[in-house]
């Protein structure tokens, strides 16, 4: 149902993620509504988010950002990525001035997004929760992996990739930055936060320079 | 997918970044191989053009082979919705299309994720363990729209092995029913073999509490603290019932 719902990871985590989205309803309001994804793309870009991408053409670490100004189509989904919430509630606040008739989707601590709305004089539409996850949990790997696979709710981000990269970075064979850059390429859609994925990398290599 | 014998330098650098764990060095061959049963077609170890052969090759696929891609790679639209990922827009355009209405309930099981993968046949269990509580099966999702029979959920047959990254049963009930479903769900449970994430989407009340986390809470299912708002900026808006 969703590609950023089930970011895994405690409150504290957490706090430092947050994804905004535009979307158009494909049956209602998309016909030749791309030039208004740009217009999202435009404010958006100018808070520096961590990462940026569009669903149809790819992210910020993969195909680059030209390409993706050059590719905004009527069923885009173009997502940022922030490291805090008053970056966030600014960036909101502008894209509600624009009046773009896109949906805007906020995901992250939902208490979080209740109070960018509250800041913006927005009263929230809809929401949904995540109610975790059910089944063979023995098929999952140390938590800390989880946390930064589930930052790619389409599961592009392999749990053998970060341990690799892990193994790597304590091996001093890569850097935090660099593995969660490269990391974050995997995610087509851009909403892979870069930033907390370096530091939850940096803390497995620790226990694996420990063991 | 598939590796170019004649190409591959067996260099192994593609290995970790398949996400079913499908590639391995296979020592009686002396070669890297995708194993063809477990790959769900994603192309993510292509996509991450790390192999320095360009050995990696995608080979036509027919159906129901497929359905591994539209079910697997995001940036492939699923011909049955138009829209890229696995599932619909749910919640994300409710203000637009007014398909979540106050007194109903979204709820979506999230088969495979996160990073296991399932077979369809276990996505069809728990399918017909939620058909037999009345549930409304989203008509423009790829699950649904395998299904031979929308009422009991049973799919088509020749689908049923294939193994995809995910799969979302994704449907609609009366909040009045939402603690029968979550009994069903977790009667089910212990029949699949794979992992699933479970999703619960709905209008919130006029003065912005959420109307469903306590059937949740009480039918034993931790709410995340975490979760997408859809903040009621699309236009125009839905005509409310």
């Amino acid at each position: 149902m969703t590609h950023t719902l089930h970011r895994s990871g405690s409150y504290e985590s957490l706090t430092n993620d947050y994804v905004i989205f535009a979307i158009a309803a494909q049956t209602v309001n998309a016909k030749g509504i791309a030039p208004q994804f740009k217009a999202f793309a435009d404010i958006v870009l100018k808070y520096n988010p961590v990462n940026f991408g569009d669903m149809k053409t790819g992210n910020v670490y993969g195909v680059g950002i030209d390409d993706i100004k050059a590719g905004y189509k009527d069923n885009s989904i173009v997502h940022a990525v922030f490291n805090d919430q008053e970056t966030l509630t600014k960036a909101l606040q502008e894209v509600k001035d624009a009046h773009l008739d896109l949906s805007i989707v906020l995901s992250g601590i939902v208490e979080h997004s209740h109070q960018c709305c509250s800041k913006t004089d927005i009263t929230p539409h809809t929401v949904e929760h995540s109610l975790g996850i059910h089944g063979r949990l023995d098929y999952l790997p140390d938590e800390r992996v989880l946390e930064i696979s589930t930052m790619c709710g389409h599961g592009m981000v392999a749990f053998s990739l970060i341990e690799d990269f892990a193994e790597k970075v304590a091996k001093g064979r890569l850097t935090p930055e660099k593995a969660g850059e490269k990391l974050a390429k995997q995610c087509h859609c851009g909403v892979f936060n870069t930033k907390r994925a370096e530091k939850l990398i940096a803390d497995i290599a620790e226990g694996l320079k420990k063991s | 997918m598939y590796i170019d014998q004649e190409k591959c330098i067996q260099c192994e650098a593609c290995i970790p970044y398949c996400p079913m764990r499908a590639i391995a060095y296979n020592k009686d061959k002396d070669a890297v191989e995708i194993d063809f049963e477990e790959c769900v077609e994603c192309g993510v170890c292509k996509y991450a053009d790390v192999c320095p052969a360009d050995a990696l090759t995608q080979q036509e696929m027919e159906y129901p082979r497929i359905l591994r891609s539209q079910f697997s790679n995001p940036l492939v639209s699923h011909p049955g919705t138009g829209v890229p990922g696995r599932g619909t827009e749910e919640m994300k355009t409710n203000e637009v299309t007014g398909r979540f209405k106050r007194g109903m309930v979204g709820v979506a099981v999230e088969m495979g994720r996160p990073g296991t993968g399932t077979r369809l046949f276990d996505v069809e269990k728990v399918a017909m363990a939620l058909a037999k509580e009345g549930v409304h099966f989203e008509p423009h999702n790829p699950v649904t729209q395998l299904m031979e029979d929308v009422n009991t959920g049973k799919m088509k047959n020749e689908v049923l092995n294939e193994k995809t990254l995910s799969a979302i049963v994704e449907f609609d009930i009366p909040q009045s029913k939402l603690a029968e479903v979550f009994y069903s769900l977790k009667k089910v449970i212990p029949e699949i073999d794979t992992v699933f994430s479970l999703d619960l989407a709905c209008r919130l009340n006029e003065d912005g509490s959420n109307p469903v986390v306590k059937i949740a809470e009480e039918a034993g299912f931790k709410v995340s603290v975490n979760g997408k708002m859809n903040v009621g900026l699309g236009r125009p808006l839905a005509k409310e019932a």
